[in-house]
This record gives structure tokens, C-alpha cells and sequence, in this order.
């Protein structure tokens, strides 16, 4: 049997803040295998995006560990983190997050420019085409709807072929219409490029794209739903 | 009231406390710029201050005082005394000594008491006893004109803080070689005499050349001779001031950009515009005051620096001054405190205006509104154009009451074209780089150009405001460098006498010419080797209320040997040749223009006890003296001041003469004479070390400025760091090493750097024309050749450069350590 390719174990977290801690994460597990969606449920301030900063790499644990192919987030160093970032996740985020200064283009080739790819133009000109924005390619972020910014920014998070996909809400500032063209990319980036996403939300058109939904409750995985 | 004060405190007091080290950038900046304008203020009026004779401490006030150029005949106290008024004349002869070990010292020689009369007896102030560590009986040796003698301290007064030597007037007179004249007399007006009767009475009896002034005149005299140069001080000390304006404006636009959000809110919850006016102008007042009131502090402790270099500018080119102490009086306070607050006021009003026009629901995002920005770079590239213009126009005005008024408006509107063509000159710069630093630099190439291009209007301030301090920089270096070699060329073609001679007595300051020793000329033209020496008689005159150089040659010597060079269409032979036997002089190209006198005019001048007719044959380049030169022939000088004493020796050797040997002749002849013997090449290279020292103080304000572009620099960088934390937090996300966010922002600073220099240089070339063609020359009449020294120009650039991308670093760090995960949330 191959490892996973993202596993969560016994993860917690806990904030320090003003001399009080806080537990945002309690004992979390589970696994997510490459070309799948697994979808992270719960109200606000569950610790979702807690979560999803665990798996991207962004933090770590205070216990418990966080395993990408098997290797733990915690052991790796600063370089190996960037290496893993560059290499390997991409990010998309619910206010969309493009630089404003540069092109549409632009910011998709950005993360293969700062890992010092080549061919980054054309690899980033083929993401564009697959969210269907190569005629934006030189727009500026502002000249964008917020669908076609969500889009972008996906093809972003995609430039550099990850082999893990985080999601926090890509659907939270989209109508419906919009939210369904990026679920479906969201969705392919899994079936047709193989990677692993895991997936905050609070809609339950997001959820059902995934093959997996893990509902948190103040930090704890309440319930675990297959489809 | 306390609904806005309340607003204060959490909208602008808490983050300025938040951000303490950008606040405190701020001040400091502010501070710097007040500080020069107060170092500059209180230094200049302490190295010109002290023109008042020292002598009034020991003798009271005089009423008033006889002086004549060339000095006053004694036989005319006698004359005076004989008057029926009741009033007291005392002679007196004022000259500088110098002294061993101990530089040089002011000699009054003055109808002493009976006791102190005495072959060799000396009285000293208490201030110069303790000094030199002597006492009553002890000797001192002075070197008075070419000749040291000893004198015996007969005496020690207390006369505060002055420095100063008696000595009874016989004995003055027959130790400087001066019988029978005197420097001046002054008048004590007696008890219930009617002063009006006794300024007529002694007017009266005095000869036309003679001058009855009041003692307040001197002074006044000496301060209207410093005063352009003062003035151009006082204004180029502004431009630190200047500096800090900008970023004052940036500081408030950064605080308006930030807190647009809370604005909006606060606008729908029904604040006044004018509350929010009042908000940044109330932050940008507090910056004025905080700054103003540390900038005085400041001040205070750089004026004491500032002292000693305005002293050499006014040693080597007016008068001989002796720097009061610094006094900081409530003038100067609210001279700091206005300056300070209204800077601060004026550059904030925009910033300020734009917020209290946001509307209550503020919809446009901040990348729309830097789009808006950037459509504007052409129309501000146009008016820059016109104001570049309207510049040009002015600075063809005429000087207003002697100051180049038109040239400093000129140079205001020269800086606010080029504040106008700082976007463009950012949007030029980082497109033509773009592709280049891209290409070189990868994504962090393209994300400096492009942030700064994307953020125009915050950039283009920090460009304007470096550009402005280098372009000062440029321009100064520019003008001191021109005048350099225009001084160097000069100093090339006027000084070609082999050897030259002039008495030891140490003072060469601007007016003091001491005398030779009559058989000094007759013995060193006897010495083998030497072919011709030319004789010269210096004196310092009045002429039109302030004073002049006056200078008397053999004009057929001058003529055959040196190298005068006239103004353009003048005959240089023919006005020299003209001078001899006739009552004809030349004059320098500053004295011309001061008095406004052309060839063929006739000017008056008291010589003696006679007003002189003399016309202008010609007018001549000079860069020696800023005061202005007369030059006569000898004949005609001694026609009318037969005792006037020479002063200076030219000496033109013989073919093949070796210059060394015969200055060792010459010395071996002139044993015991305190004479300096100094070759061309010496007088040279001291006339340029002069130069130097006169600008120094141009230097000095220079660098303050450069400060507070560089605070400015660092600053506006960090802002810039800061407003974006959530774009560096992303770039992480995005695979950015830590690494490459500090090399992004160094970036930056180097992009900034380098669109400073181009405007700056662009500017600074601009300013320098002004600086040459209009300021000087309506300030002091030289001509200056335009000669940028290239070499000098780029070092200082480079160096700039260098110490803008140093001002990055910590920002960069900043940029570095910023934690992804807290700021990507942030808007
Ligand atoms: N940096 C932090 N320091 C302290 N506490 C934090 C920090 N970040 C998050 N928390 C706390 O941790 C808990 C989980 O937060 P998290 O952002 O993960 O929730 P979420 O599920 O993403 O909520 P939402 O759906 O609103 O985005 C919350 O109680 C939050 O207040
Ligand atoms: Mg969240």
C-alpha cells in the first residue's frame, strides 16, 4: 500500500495569545489521497483555516504530526519548507488575494517565477486557457469579476502542477454561477491533474464535490461523511 | 471638541504610537530640517556679530569717529581739540599682531595715561593674560607688520571676555612705521553739549575727504558687506526644510491611504469634512511642533560647528570677525516653531484635503485608485513642462533691492516641475528597467518595478524628495566646482610674478594689508637674478557705504608681465597704458557690478584729506575679493597718499634665474625683516585651499540635507513594507523564500535610487544655471564658467545611490520576517 499523500496525525493546535491559550485543533487525523477532494465542514471559528494552514505547510502542530508522502512538516527547515511550497502546494483563498500591480498573466506565472522555473510563460499561458481567462491575460486584477479573479487565482494556486491543492472557501465571495466554474476546476485539478485538495467550506454545493466530507466542531473532527 | 479629540486619539494618536519608529523618522526628519535653518541663523549672526570694536568694553561708548581712507593726519586732534565745544578727540590706530604660539591678536594704539607711557610698556585685557599665562612684567614678543619686537606687560585690564593689546599711540606709530597718522579719532560728546552744534562744528572744520560717522556705522558697514552672502546661506539652509516637506506630505498620504476605511465609516456616521481635515492637519501640526521644538535643540548644538566654518567665509572674503558666542533668543525660537509648523501645515493641506473628500461609502479599492493616479502622469509631465517655463521666464528678472529674488523663485518653481515629472520619470524609469531587472532578477525584478509603479503616487514622492536633496547637491557641487576651476583658470593668468612678498605679521584676513619696511623693495631689487619687481601698495577704502580693496601698482609692469584679463571688447594694453600719470583706475568685475559702474564713468573717492575724481578705464575679471577691487597706478596713489606704506612685492626673475637660489638671496638681504616669501606655485595652492575652506559650510548643509532624504528614503520604504504586509505574507503562500522578499525590497530602493538620481541630476543641472548665471552673479557679480566637475558629480551620485539601497535594509528585514499567516487576512 503507497502512504498518502497528506496525512493529519493526532493534530493539535493551541494559540498563545495575551497569556491565554487556546486550543483551535484537538487530536485531528485523517488522510487525503492524491486526485481527491476531501471537503472541511463546520461553523466559523471551528478552526478550518487553522487546519488548512497545518496541511499547507504555512504552520504546525504543537503536537501530533502533519505528513506529506509520509515526510513530517515539523522536521523540515526553512529551505525545505519554500522547496515544498514552490514544488508542491498551491493555495487558493477566499478574497482571492492576486497582486494588484501585476496582469492576470503575471500572477499565474508568479510562483513558477519565484521558484525560477522555466518556460514559466507558457506553462502559466496553459492554466489560463484551461480556466478559460486567456483573453485576460493582460487585464489587471481590478478589470476582473470576481468569479474571473477566483479563476485566476486557481490557475495560480495550479501553475506549478502541485501534488496538494488548499482550498479556505474558494466559493465564499462567488454567486452561484460563478462558485459552480470553480468548483468544477477545483474539481479537475483533482480527476485530471492528481492532486490532493482538501477544501474549507461552508456551502454544501462545495461539499458535494468532494469525495470526502470531515465535519469539525470546536476543533474536533465531529463527523467523517464518504460518499 | 471632545468628540474630535476622542477621534484623535484612537485614529491618529494610537497608530503613530504603534508605528513609533516611523513616527519618529518623521520628527527627526522635520528636526533635521529645522535645525539647519536655526544652526544656519545663530552661527551667522556669531561669526558676523562681533564686528564692534572690543575697545568700547574698555572705553565706553563713543559718540562719533573720524575715519579717512588712508588714514587720518593727527594734526587734526589738535585742530579739533581747539573747537568751542565741549567734546574729547582720542586718536586711535587699530591693527592685528601676531604672537607667538597664539595666532593673532588685535593692537589698539590709543592716547594712554601717563603711567603706562613707557619705551616698550604693553597693557593687555585679562582675557588675553590668562590665555597666554603671563603676568604683570612678564614680556610678549608681537610681530607687528615685518617686524617682531618685545613689549613689557605694564598693565592687565579687565575687559570680559575681549582680546586685545594697548599700546600708547607714540609707541604704535613708531613700531608700525606710521608717523603722524592715525586710524581714527573718536569723539566724546562732554556733558549737556549740544550734539546736533558739535557734529556740525567738527564737520565744519574737516576736510572734504574726511568722514564724521556714527560708531554704529562700522558695523553697519560690515553687515550689509556679509549680507548676500548671509542671505544665500540663510535660503540654501532652507532646502533641508524643503526636503522634509516631502515627507511630511508622504507621511500624511500614508496615514490618509490607511485609514480610508475608518473614514468612510466615520463619514457615514455623520463626521464633518471638517473634522476630518482637521484630523491630519492636527496630525501633520504635531509632527511640525515635535519637530520644531527638538530641531531647536538641535540647532542650538550644530550652530556652534556652523560658527567656525561661516567665520572662515567671512575671514577670507569681507572682514575680519571674531565669533561671538551663540546666542539662541526667543526670535530664533519662533523663527524654528513657525518654520517647522507651517512646512508641516503646507505640505500636509493636500493629503489632508483628499481625505476629507472621501465619500461616506468609499467603494474604489485601492488598486483602482492607484490606476486613477497613474492616468494623471502625462497631464502632470505637461504642467511640469509649463512651470519649467514659466522658471525660465522669471529668472530673467533683475535682482530686487541686490537680492536675486527672481533666482530663488526660480529654483522653487525649477523644484515643483520637477515634483510634477517625478511620475513620469517612475513610470519611465521602471519601464525601460523592467524587462532588464526581470530578465536579471527574476520575480523579485518584477515585483519591485512593478510595486513601484503600482503604488506611483507614494513612490513619486520619495523620488521627488531625494531628487530634490541630490539636485541640490548636484547644483551646489556644480557652481563650487565651476567657480573652482574658473578661480584656478584665473589664478593661472593672473599670478605671474615668479615670487612674491608680504609681511609676516600673521591676520591676512579680507582688509588687513600690513606695511614693508621702506628699504625691503630697494633691497630685494638689488638682488642678483631678480629682473623687475613690481611694488604694490594695498589699503582698504570706503566707497559708496561699504568697502573696497584699493590697490596701487606700477601699471607699466602689470601691463608687460602680468596677465589681467578684461571684459569681453575692452582693450587691456590701452586701459593699463592709460593709467599712468592720470587720475585713471580699473576696477574688478564685483565692484563693478555692486556700485553699477561702467568703463569711462567717473567715481569719487575720498583719498586723504581730498575727494578724487577718478575715471574707469576698464573693468577687469578678479575673484579674489567679493568686496571689489580699484587699481591705480602708484604714481597717482602716493600723488594723494604720499605715506601710504607698501604692502606687497611681485618679483619677476631673470631668464634662467633659479627661484630657489634667489629666494635664498633675497632672505639672506632681508635678514631680520619678517617678511614671507612665497613662490607662485604656494600662493597658488593657497588661494585654492581658501577656495575650499569658503565652502565649506555649503558642504556641511549639503550633507544635513542628503540626512533627511535619506530618513525620508528609509521611511517611505518601510511604509512602503508595511502597507503591503499582506502581499509579502502571500508571496510566501506562493513559494517566495524569505530571501526573496529582502532582495524584492532592496530592489526597490535601488529603483527608487536611481529614478532619484536621474531626476535629481536632471534637476540639479537645471538649478546649477540658475545657480552660475543668476543667483551668483546677481548675488556677487563674479562670472563663473560652467564647468561641471564630471568625476566629483558621479562619486556623490554613486554614493547617494549606495546609501539609498543601505536605507532599505531595514525595511527589507521587515519584509523578511513578516509572519504569512497573521497578514494574509488583512486588508
Ligand atoms: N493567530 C491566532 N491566535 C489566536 N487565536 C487564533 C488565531 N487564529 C485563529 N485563532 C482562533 O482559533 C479558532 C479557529 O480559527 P479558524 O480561523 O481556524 O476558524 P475557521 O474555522 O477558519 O473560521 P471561519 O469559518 O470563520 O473562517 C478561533 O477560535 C480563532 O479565534
Ligand atoms: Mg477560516
Amino acid at each position: 500500500m503507497s502512504l498518502p499523500r497528506l496525512e493529519l496525525r493526532r493534530a493539535s493546535k493551541t494559540y498563545q495569545s495575551n497569556g491565554q491559550s487556546l486550543r483551535a485543533l484537538y487530536d485531528v487525523s485523517f488522510t487525503v489521497e492524491a486526485g481527491s477532494v476531501t471537503a472541511l465542514v463546520g461553523r466559523s471559528g471551528c478552526g478550518k483555516t487553522t487546519l488548512l494552514n497545518l496541511a499547507g505547510a504555512m504552520d504546525f502542530p504543537t503536537s501530533g504530526d502533519v505528513l506529506i508522502d509520509g515526510e513530517s512538516t515539523s522536521a523540515l527547515s526553512e529551505s525545505a519548507l519554500t522547496a515544498l511550497r514552490r514544488n508542491r502546494i498551491g493555495f487558493v483563498f477566499q478574497f482571492f488575494q492576486l497582486l494588484p500591480a501585476l496582469t492576470v498573466l503575471e500572477n499565474v506565472e508568479l510562483p513558477l517565477l519565484l521558484a525560477g522555473a522555466p518556460d514559466s510563460q507558457k506553462a502559466a499561458r496553459d492554466r489560463l486557457q484551461w480556466v478559460g481567462l486567456e483573453d485576460k491575460a493582460s487585464a489587471l486584477p481590478y478589470q476582473l469579476s470576481g468569479g474571473q479573479a477566483q479563476r485566476t487565482a486557481i490557475a495560480r494556486a495550479l501553475a506549478h502542477s502541485p501534488d496538494i491543492l488548499i482550498a479556505d472557501e474558494p466559493t465564499g465571495n462567488l454567486d452561484n454561477a460563478s462558485g459552480e466554474q470553480v468548483l468544477n476546476l477545483i474539481r479537475e485539478s483533482a480527476e485530471k491533474w492528481g492532486a490532493a485538495v482538501l477544501m474549507a467550506t461552508h456551502s454544501s454545493e462545495a461539499a458535494a464535490i468532494a469525495q470526502t466530507q470531515i465535519r469539525l466542531r470546536d476543533g474536533r473532527i465531529e463527523e467523517t461523511i464518504r460518499a | 471638541m471632545k468628540r474630535v479629540l476622542q477621534l484623535f486619539r484612537t485614529l491618529i494618536l494610537r497608530p503613530l504610537r504603534r508605528d513609533l519608529l516611523r513616527t519618529s523618522l518623521t520628527v527627526l526628519a522635520v528636526a533635521l530640517g529645522v535645525a539647519v535653518v536655526i544652526a544656519t541663523s545663530l552661527a551667522g549672526d556669531a561669526a558676523t556679530g562681533s564686528f564692534l570694536s572690543s575697545l568700547e568694553t574698555l572705553v565706553g561708548r563713543t559718540d562719533l569717529e573720524i575715519v579717512a581712507n588712508g588714514g587720518v593726519d593727527e594734526a587734526w586732534i589738535g585742530r579739533l581739540a581747539a573747537l568751542p565745544v565741549n567734546a574729547r578727540f582720542a586718536p586711535v590706530i587699530e591693527t592685528q599682531a601676531g604672537i607667538e604660539r597664539a595666532g593673532s591678536v588685535t593692537v589698539y594704539g590709543i592716547d594712554a595715561v601717563a603711567r603706562w607711557r613707557d619705551s616698550d610698556g604693553a597693557v593687555i585685557s585679562t582675557a588675553l593674560a590668562r590665555r597666554l599665562g603671563v603676568a604683570k612684567g612678564a614680556t610678549v614678543a608681537l610681530t607687528l607688520n615685518d617686524a617682531a619686537r618685545e613689549f613689557r606687560v605694564v598693565d592687565i585690564v579687565d575687559a570680559k571676555d575681549a582680546e586685545f593689546v594697548l599700546l600708547d599711540i607714540a609707541l604704535a606709530q613708531q613700531a608700525l612705521n606710521e608717523y603722524g597718522r592715525v586710524d581714527r579719532i573718536e569723539v566724546f560728546a562732554g556733558a549737556r553739549q549740544d550734539f546736533a552744534a558739535l557734529e556740525r562744528a567738527i564737520r565744519a572744520t574737516l576736510p572734504a575727504g574726511y568722514e564724521l560717522r556714527k560708531p554704529g556705522a562700522r558695523s553697519d558697514e560690515n553687515q550689509r558687506m556679509v549680507r548676500a552672502f548671509r542671505w544665500n546661506l540663510l535660503v540654501l539652509s532652507y532646502v533641508s526644510l524643503v526636503v522634509g516637506a516631502f515627507l511630511i506630505y508622504n507621511t500624511i498620504s500614508v496615514s490618509v491611504v490607511r485609514r480610508r476605511p475608518e473614514i468612510g465609516v466615520l463619514r457615514a456616521l455623520g463626521a464633518g469634512r471638517r473634522w476630518i481635515l482637521w484630523l491630519f492637519l492636527g496630525e501633520a501640526l504635531l509632527f511640525g511642533i515635535a519637530g520644531s521644538a527638538v530641531g531647536v535643540l538641535l540647532g542650538r548644538v550644530l550652530a556652534v560647528g556652523a560658527v567656525g566654518l561661516i567665520g572662515q567665509t567671512v575671514n577670507a572674503l569681507y572682514v575680519s570677525s571674531r565669533p561671538a558666542p551663540v546666542a539662541l533668543d526667543g526670535a530664533d525660537v519662533a523663527l524654528a516653531i513657525v518654520s517647522g509648523v507651517s512646512v508641516a501645515f503646507f505640505a500636509a493641506l493636500a493629503p489632508a484635503l483628499e481625505a476629507m473628500r472621501v465619500a461616506p461609502t468609499e467603494a474604489m479599492g485601492r488598486g483602482a485608485r492607484e490606476h486613477q493616479a497613474r492616468l494623471h502622469w502625462r497631464r502632470d509631465l505637461a504642467w511640469a513642462a509649463v512651470i519649467t517655463l514659466m522658471a525660465a521666464a522669471v529668472s530673467r528678472i533683475q535682482p530686487i533691492d541686490g537680492k536675486p529674488v527672481a533666482g530663488y523663485v526660480a529654483t522653487l518653481l525649477a523644484i515643483a516641475a520637477a515634483a510634477l515629472a517625478a511620475p513620469a520619470v517612475v513610470i519611465g524609469v521602471s519601464r525601460a528597467l523592467g524587462p532588464a531587472s526581470r530578465a536579471l532578477a527574476g520575480a523579485e525584478g518584477l515585483l519591485a518595478g512593478r510595486g513601484l509603479s503600482a503604488a506611483l503616487g507614494r513612490t513619486a514622492v520619495v523620488v521627488g524628495a531625494l531628487a530634490t536633496a541630490i539636485a541640490m547637491m548636484a547644483s551646489v557641487g556644480i557652481m563650487v566646482g565651476s567657480f573652482r576651476e574658473t578661480v584656478v583658470v584665473w589664478l593661472d593668468t593672473q599670478l605671474r610674478a615668479d615670487l612674491y612678498v608680504r609681511p609676516a605679521s600673521r591676520g591676512g584676513g579680507a582688509g588687513q594689508f600690513p606695511a614693508l619696511s621702506p628699504e625691503v623693495p630697494g633691497l630685494i631689487a638689488g638682488t642678483p637674478g631678480v629682473e623687475a619687481v613690481d611694488i604694490f601698495h594695498g589699503l582698504e577704502v570706503r566707497y559708496g557705504g561699504v568697502r573696497a580693496t584699493l590697490g596701487a601698482g606700477d601699471a607699466d609692469i602689470v601691463r608687460r608681465y602680468g596677465r589681467l584679463r578684461f571684459l569681453p571688447g575692452e582693450d587691456r594694453d590701452a586701459a593699463l597704458q592709460s593709467l599712468i600719470g592720470q587720475d585713471r583706475i580699473i576696477v574688478s568685475e564685483p565692484f563693478a557690478y555692486k556700485h553699477n559702474v561702467h568703463p569711462g564713468e567717473t567715481l569719487t573717492l575720498p583719498l586723504g584729506d581730498r575727494n578724487v575724481a577718478l575715471t574707469v578705464a576698464g573693468i577687469y575679471y578678479d575673484y579674489s575679493s567679493e568686496r571689489g577691487l580699484i587699481i591705480l597706478d602708484r604714481g597717482t596713489l602716493l600723488k594723494y597718499l604720499p605715506q601710504q606704506p607698501v604692502t606687497n612685492l611681485a618679483i619677476y626673475l631673470s631668464p634662467g634665474a633659479d627661484a630657489i637660489a634667489v629666494r635664498h638671496a633675497i632672505e639672506e638681504r632681508a635678514a631680520g625683516r619678517h617678511i614671507l616669501i612665497a613662490p607662485n606655485q604656494a600662493l597658488r595652492e593657497n588661494a585654492v585651499i581658501v577656495f575650499d575652506r569658503t565652502f565649506a559650510i555649503t558642504y556641511a548643509l549639503e550633507g544635513v540635507a542628503i540626512t533627511v532624504a535619506m530618513l525620508g528614503a528609509a521611511n517611505s520604504l518601510l511604509a512602503m513594507v508595511l502597507d503591503r504586509r499582506r502581499e509579502l505574507g502571500l508571496l510566501r503562500y506562493l513559494g517566495a523564500a524569505p530571501a526573496q522578499l529582502r532582495r524584492m525590497i532592496l530592489l526597490e530602493a535601488g529603483m527608487v535610487g536611481f529614478m532619484a538620481n536621474v531626476l535629481g541630476l536632471a534637476l540639479g543641472f537645471a538649478l546649477s544655471l540658475l545657480l552660475v548665471y543668476v543667483i551668483n552673479k546677481q548675488s556677487f557679480g563674479w562670472t563663473i564658467q560652467f564647468h561641471p566637475p564630471a568625476g566629483l558629480l558621479a562619486g556623490a551620485l554613486t554614493l547617494v545611490w549606495a546609501t539609498t539601497i543601505l536605507a532599505g535594509f531595514y525595511p527589507a528585514r521587515v519584509a523578511s520576517r513578516i509572519n504569512p499567516i497573521e497578514v494574509i487576512h488583512e486588508e
